[in-house]
């Protein structure tokens, strides 16, 4: 436990230092608002669900592949090998599932700010956004980790996360448009759906992550 | 021939399935009635269109409008008008044992050699006043013997599918082989993972090749069948159609990993371990999703008529059974010469490098 915490704080550190992955995802955020904004000016009924989810998969890939990437230091090499690899995945998938969160609500405030998204029930919507960034966070830090073995990760989080993602994200997609509806739409079916895909999932990286790590 | 009986097997049944699938005529059915709406009281002269079936004048054709459980109208005569057309005549009582004033019920033909057939809520009748009792103590006779029985194994007649209801036997059996194909690559991965023999990762590969085919294939004969029943190649309002292909782009991307990794023990290991991942991901696309939307345009669920549970008729299981395990079987005898192949390639690279 007090290794995984110390190297989560190595992360934050890291990322404090350079502010590689949260600049760049705040300036995604800020830019991908603005082209909303000016490009759908005149649109009555825009379509939320669609919008929200694009940039936030957009921010989320792009973040977490990042944090991979800095891997070519020879520091980092020394260190990791003295941890094992269970606490890496682990402090991995930690940091990368609270920066998703606070990614994305950075971008829910400023849809709402600047966009107006017509958010009905905030309740859902943020238990959602929790959610989702505890799936992204989970699958796209694996996902990253078996990308950063080829010579494009960037573009292998990208093909290999999407197909994986999917039915995460049809229950996300769900559960957001509840939240936009008027009704109270049942959701708790989605919930447990997603719950339970993470927690298979979870468990299997646990599992597989030494082994791509040995290398 | 004791190593690979199960080869022959697989070829055989798969032979079987496309011959009698493809042959085995379907059970005749009504295509059109006219009139259909019928008032009580009244005599009629119904025109019966009907399919697949070979009437000649001296044939004995029986028709019946079926009330409900215990009641019926047996008609009062039948003439042949054509091979596939036939005029039956109905006297309709006053009264229907019935509670409703307008009800649909259903019409039944039953001839010798073809056997008996139905069109359920066919004829809508009207009546004028609603008196169940008098009406059943007024029933004209009820007893009208034994329907006829068919002379040979046919298909059922469903509605909408028609003709079409063959492809159960080639588009099915794709899905469930690409499922076991899956399945047998994943033990296949986890078995690498285990002992670090590169041969079991060859295998996994090999059959999540086939396993793409049979995808691409179970897509195509889906395709030929949507033309003819819902009019359009592919449609992105039917979820299955939609998992079936993230699923397959999840196995494209299997492969572009491998690709793009060219230490042969590292592109093993990243593989199979995204093969895993992958595994649990097409599971939860290919069954959960669908169950959970419900809503489908396919065969069995929403309101069609399907093959599932009751529906599935004998005569369709004795060829859809034999085709799932024969479909199952050519595919991990594909998988087995494509793996074999590959072990010969790296065989000879190696020995001539």
């Amino acid at each position: 436990m007090k290794s995984i915490l110390a190297l989560i704080r190595l992360e934050l550190q890291m990322e404090l230092r350079r502010k590689y992955a949260l600049g760049g995802a705040l300036l995604y955020v800020l830019s991908t608002v603005f082209v909303i904004y000016s490009s759908l000016q005149d649109a009555k009924e825009l379509p939320w669900n669609a919008l929200f989810w694009l940039v936030a998969l957009f921010i989320a890939v792009n973040a977490v592949a990042k944090s991979f990437a800095i891997e070519q230091d020879g520091t980092q090499l020394y260190l990791y090998q003295l941890a094992s690899g269970i606490h890496i995945i682990m402090a991995k998938i930690i940091y990368n599932v609270l920066l998703v969160m606070l990614l994305l609500s950075l971008s829910t405030v400023a849809f709402l700010l600047f966009l107006a998204i017509p958010i009905l029930h905030m309740g859902l919507f943020f238990c959602t956004i929790a959610l989702g960034s505890l799936s992204l966070g989970i699958v796209l830090s694996f996902i990253s980790a078996i990308a950063n073995k080829t010579d494009s990760s960037a573009v292998f989080t990208a093909i290999l996360g999407f197909p994986v993602l999917l039915p995460i994200l049809l229950s996300l997609i769900k559960l957001t448009e509840a939240s936009f509806s008027e009704e109270m739409l049942p959701v708790s079916h989605d919930i447990i759906i997603l719950l339970a895909i993470d927690t298979i999932l979870l468990g299997l990286i646990l599992i597989l992550f030494p082994i791509v790590w040995k290398d | 021939m004791k190593r690979n009986w199960w080869k022959y097997l697989g070829a055989a049944l798969v032979l079987y399935a496309i011959i009698v699938g493809i042959s085995r005529p379907l059970n005749p059915g009504i295509l059109q009635i006219d009139p259909i709406a019928l008032e009580a009281g009244q005599t009629y002269d119904l025109n019966i269109a009907t399919y697949n079936t070979n009437f000649t004048n001296g044939s004995d054709v029986d028709a019946f409008i079926k009330i409900n459980d215990t009641f019926g109208i047996q008609s009062q005569s039948v003439v042949i008008l054509e091979h596939n057309e036939l005029k039956a005549s109905f006297v309709i009582p006053e009264k229907l044992p019935s509670i409703l004033q307008r009800e649909r019920y259903s019409i039944i033909l039953s001839a010798d050699g073809l056997g008996t057939f139905i069109r359920p809520s066919a004829l809508s009748i009207v009546q004028k006043e609603i008196d169940l009792n008098g009406a059943i103590a007024a029933w004209p006779s009820n007893d009208f013997g034994k329907f006829k029985r068919a002379d040979r194994a046919q298909f059922p007649f469903r509605a909408i599918l028609y003709e079409s209801l063959r492809n159960l036997f080639y588009h099915v059996p794709m899905w469930f082989g690409m499922t076991f194909l899956l399945l047998g690559s994943l033990v296949s991965s986890v078995l690498y993972l285990k002992d670090n023999n590169i041969e079991r990762d060859m295998m996994a590969s090999s059959m999540i090749k086939v396993a793409v085919l049979y995808g691409i294939l179970g897509c195509a004969t889906g395709a030929i069948w949507a033309r003819g029943t819902w009019g359009t190649w592919w449609t992105f309002q039917e979820i299955k159609l939609n998992v079936s292909a993230a699923t397959l782009l999840l196995y494209f991307a299997y492969f572009l990993l491998r690709a793009a990794i060219d230490d042969e023990i590292l592109k093993a290991k990243i593989s199979s371990v995204y093969s895993i991942i992958g595994f649990v991901a097409a599971v939860f696309l290919l069954f959960v999703l669908p169950r959970m939307v419900g809503d489908s345009l396919h065969p069995g669920n929403g309101g069609n008529p399907g093959f599932g549970g009751e529906d599935l008729d004998s005569t369709l299981r004795t060829v859809f059974y034999p085709a799932v395990i024969g479909w199952t079987l050519l595919g991990f005898w594909l998988a087995q010469l494509s793996y074999r192949s590959e072990i010969l390639q790296d065989y000879f690279l190696e020995k001539f490098d």
